[in-house]
């Protein structure tokens, strides 16, 4: 049998055609049963009122990076990368010190006063497992996010990749390597921040060396 | 760009997922479960997972989708990728409508009303005492005043069919919907002018001027999809909009029109048409009647006469008119949906179908199109006949040209409240909740207080309810065994939905279908209810058994082919067999055949005119006490502008009051740029009495309670938008 590659799921999100109708936050809270008063995925609205600049809604959620600050910062591996380029938290393992929340450069974590432990988006990997796209995706009205396998050539993730009219958000001095790309038109990709710990502890040296700005 | 059903969702998961949604249906799995529960009381014991189909309920779009539901209980939401209407997606509410079924605030058994009305002091009854109490009523309403002292109101439910089957054989001719606080004036416009009400192919055009519409927000589907989808390839918009609503904000162009107006932009852009000679020649000439009599009549309406009266710059105007022009016929005006503003509304109506005329953007790709509808069959009824019964509706002869079939609850009120010329003193409404949606709140509390008896039937105490004397509860949508809806919509997707339970019905709540079947058991009248919802399914589906199929298989029946050029060769229904230009029926009932300006009353000093809608996250008043979406919307706001805010003293998010003649409420001010400086904006559903909707209870201000009644004079569709307000600080 031919051996298939690991898969890397990516989604790819066209802000210009974001209507700010919420959708895909209820569909994530149902479906992730994200209590009351907390979000995974978010929408950043830009008004405008310029003739040439147009008003834009950012849909925004976990990037999944592949050089991920909230696993560098967390103290016992319970956050982790995973083989399909999803960043994993192990509730188990997760003492709650909320290292993770803070050091995410796009505010992606929030801890779950329920379960008292770090949660974010993870492209809905309940529904992957059942061949199901994540909640987000699939409810969208405008069809503003496409989910697929960036390791796939085939897929329309990776097609869209490879033209090479996407950008992605990085963080002031540190590009963590998101695998969620927007339309290189997107307004103002400027919403990741320096990733930080509480209190006087800092981000790993090696961190910050890996990760060169590019 | 074809319309495909969703392609993100793989074959194989989709497949698999309709396969288990078909073999549920087959075992008759939901159904048989429904029963064994009713019989037992007991919760089902299920480990397994099901998917079944459904259709939304969370607003009138009726969109498909699929519930999942883990060991008994919804755990989500999912759109059909079946349903092209909705082109596979379900909005936020959609998303929400778990929290319709698991609410806290639902209704759980009869109550009967024990204080004065409005003190929310209810008595719990069993179903037979509050049927039998219900059914003596409406005997003694019927013998002392006449069948048709009962009004009937039932809003857009699958299941209002048979609350209008029930009032027809009960004997009242006084049947009236949501549809007079919406969007009659529209449909009054579009049928005295192509003697059909069309559907908008968004999806094509090229060109669409939406005026007063918020597409991106207030969701229509599929026209709000569609419009993405047409920009995407191109297509301009052109928004008109006293607010900086999200869709004035995604389109080409927004222009802050004075708001009433609209007739004068549109005459004028007729008048650029007929004037340059713009206009489509031989689809004139062959299709519609009156090009002369309209050529006169927009001479005086020129572009620098409209600029006066909109505020939006004459040469725009002209732009706008001609741009629109060279895109036609893939262009058009679009008609919008909600059409209860102004005194004119039908009027103003009737120019957006007159310039699409013009431009012969009708039944082409890309404008306005009718679309095939499916024809369902019937069980008929043969309703008995009192012979004591008035003559006629009691709103009848209040408006110019009352849709029979709709009556209008603004006119019925003041008949109500006035006694004349008959007394009514029984109402029964079914998921309908005019308390918030009718303006001037304080009138329906006065023509409530005419009755003598008054039941509602719905899910959660609506402020409607909060009134009644006797309050039934009612299955949500997921709960429900539904009869076949067949649906219009434009460009390749009308079709045929349906509901079967996804779950057993919680609490005490039973179907209105099964309610009026009982009362019409107490009131002798059980022959013409003598059927079951399958039986009526069966009836339904007599010719169309491929519908059957789809529905089983897909959860959704959506009509092949295209959706343009259907029109073709046939007459229009109208008196002329041509489009009226010209509406000589208009004529002869005293009403103008032409439009006819008259400018708005101006804004008096030191007031505002006050303007209402809603968003994504607002179905009128039936969805802001949802858990889930009162988290995106916990109250309302008035919008105003920031140097009127100035003078008044105002910060955003101050607590100010609002006054009319009619009535007031206190509510957060939102001091934006978003509303011109002569006009404040509220969303509906907030404001409520009710103290059963505690998520929203205290919260915001209630439109109907601000709003004055002011009604079209052509349709009796309720004018919303003819109020003037004081806006004040509270102090403190």
């Amino acid at each position: 049998m031919k051996q298939r590659r690991p898969k890397k799921y990516g989604i790819v999100i066209d802000a210009t055609r974001c209507i700010d109708c919420k959708a895909c936050l209820i569909a994530c809270k149902v479906e992730n049963q994200v209590p009351e008063g907390f979000w995974r995925n978010w929408i950043r609205p830009l008004w405008s009122r310029e003739p040439n600049l147009k008003t834009e809604f950012q849909p925004r959620q976990c990037m999944q990076c592949d050089g991920p600050a909230c696993v560098q910062a967390c103290p016992v591996g319970a956050t982790y990368k995973q083989s399909n380029g999803l960043v994993a938290i192990d509730p188990i393992k997760c003492i709650g010190c909320g290292n993770c929340v803070t050091a995410c450069p796009y505010g992606a974590r929030y801890r779950n006063p329920v379960s008292r432990v770090a949660d974010k988006c993870d492209f809905c990997q309940h529904r992957l497992a059942r061949d199901e796209e994540p909640a987000c995706v699939v409810t969208c009205p405008t069809q503003a996010r496409i989910f697929g396998d960036l390791n796939d050539p085939r897929s329309a993730v990776s097609q869209r990749v490879a033209a090479g009219d996407l950008v992605r958000v990085t963080a002031p001095h540190v590009d963590t390597r998101p695998n969620i790309y927007y339309n290189r038109e997107t307004r103002q990709i400027d919403w990741g921040v320096a990733p930080t710990l509480p209190g006087n502890v800092h981000m790993p040296i090696d961190f910050w060396n890996q990760n060169p700005k590019r | 760009m074809a319309v495909k059903p969703r392609g993100n969702l793989s074959r194989r998961g989709f497949m698999k997922l309709s396969g288990a949604a078909a073999a549920c249906a087959a075992a008759g799995g939901p159904t048989r479960v429904l029963h064994a529960l009713v019989s037992t009381g007991k919760q089902p014991i299920e480990n397994d997972t099901r998917s079944v189909f459904s259709a939304c309920d969370m607003c009138f779009n009726k969109c498909g989708l699929i519930a999942r539901v883990e060991k008994g209980v919804v755990r989500k939401l999912d759109p059909n990728p079946k349903s092209l209407k909705s082109r596979g997606m379900l909005c936020a509410r959609g998303n929400a409508g778990i929290k319709q079924l698991y609410d806290p605030d639902r209704l759980k058994y009869p109550l009967l009303r024990k204080g004065p009305r409005g003190e929310g002091r209810w008595q719990r009854l069993t179903w037979d005492q509050a049927l039998d109490h219900a059914a003596e009523q409406m005997e003694r309403i019927g013998k002392e005043y006449t069948r048709c002292g009962f009004l009937f109101m039932a809003g857009t439910d699958m299941q209002s069919t048979f609350v209008h089957r029930f009032a027809e054989a009960y004997g009242s001719y006084n049947i009236i919907s949501h549809e007079s606080n919406c969007l009659l004036s529209r449909n009054r416009a579009f049928l005295d002018t192509f003697g059909v009400v069309p559907t908008p192919d968004v999806l094509h055009s090229r060109y669409i001027i939406m005026p007063g519409a918020n597409r991106f927000e207030a969701l229509v589907t599929p026209d709000s999809m569609d419009l993405m989808t047409a920009m995407q390839y191109g297509c301009k918009l052109v928004v008109l909009d006293p607010r900086y609503t999200k869709t004035a904000a995604l389109a080409n162009e927004w222009h802050a029109i004075k708001p009433g107006t609209d007739m004068a932009f549109f005459l004028a852009v007729a008048h650029v048409i007929i004037t340059e000679a713009l206009y489509d020649k031989k689809f004139v000439a062959e299709m519609t009647s009156g090009i002369e009599e309209l050529r006169e009549h927009v001479k005086p309406y020129t572009p620098q006469w409209a600029s006066r009266e909109t505020d939006i710059p004459a040469n725009d105007i002209k732009r706008i008119a001609r741009e629109l022009a060279s895109a036609a016929p893939t262009a058009m005006v679009y008609p919008g949906r909600r059409s209860s503003d102004y005194q004119d509304s039908t009027q103003i109506r009737r120019m957006y179908a007159i310039v699409n005329a013009l431009l012969g953007n009708w039944d082409r790709k890309g404008g306005l199109i009718v679309p095939q509808k499916v024809k369902a069959g019937d069980i008929s009824i043969d309703a008995p006949w009192y012979d004591d019964n008035p003559e006629d509706r009691v709103d009848a002869g209040r408006a110019q040209m009352m849709f029979d079939e709709e009556g209008s609850f603004k006119h019925t009120r003041d008949a109500v409240i006035e006694g004349k010329p008959y007394p009514i003193k029984g109402w029964m409404t079914y998921k309908t909740n005019p308390m918030q949606t009718g303006a001037n709140r304080n009138k329906t509390i006065q023509m409530i207080h005419k009755l003598d008896f008054m039941l509602s039937v719905d899910i959660t105490m609506s402020d409607t309810a909060w009134l009644a004397d006797l309050v039934l509860p009612a299955p949500s949508y997921l709960e429900r065994k539904d009869p076949l809806s067949a649906f219009l919509a434009s460009s390749t997707c009308s079709g045929v939905i349906t509901r079967n339970p996804v779950v057993p019905a919680l609490f005490e709540s039973k179907p209105v279908f099964w309610i009026v079947k009982e009362l019409a058991k107490r009131l002798d009248l059980s022959e013409h209810f003598d059927f079951t919802i399958e039986d009526f399914r069966k009836a339904q589906l007599k010719e169309i058994p491929e519908v059957a199929r789809a529905i089983k298989e897909d959860g959704v029946y959506n009509i092949a082919g295209p959706s343009y050029g259907l029109h073709k060769g046939k007459p229009f229904r109208t008196r002329s067999k041509k489009i009226e230009l010209y509406n000589s029926r208009y004529a002869e009932n005293g009403v103008d055949p032409m439009p006819v300006y008259t400018s708005p009353a101006p804004v008096p000093p030191n007031r505002f005119r006050i303007v209402v809608g809603r968003n994504a996250y607002i179905t009128q008043s039936a969805s802001t006490n949802n858990a889930l979406l009162w988290e995106l919307q916990p109250e309302n706001t008035l919008w105003l502008h920031p140097r009127p805010a100035e003078k008044l003293g105002i910060q955003d998010q101050d607590m100010v009051e609002v006054k009319s003649s009619v009535g007031k409420g206190r509510l957060k001010a939102r001091v934006t740029r978003d509303t011109r400086p002569d006009t404040v904006y509220m969303d509906t559903g907030f404001g409520v009495l009710s103290k059963g909707l505690r998520n929203i209870f205290g919260k915001g201000a209630c439109i109907a309670e601000v709003l004055e009644d002011h009604a079209d004079r052509v349709s009796g569709n309720m004018a919303m938008h003819e109020t003037f307000v004081r806006v004040t600080k509270i102090e403190g």
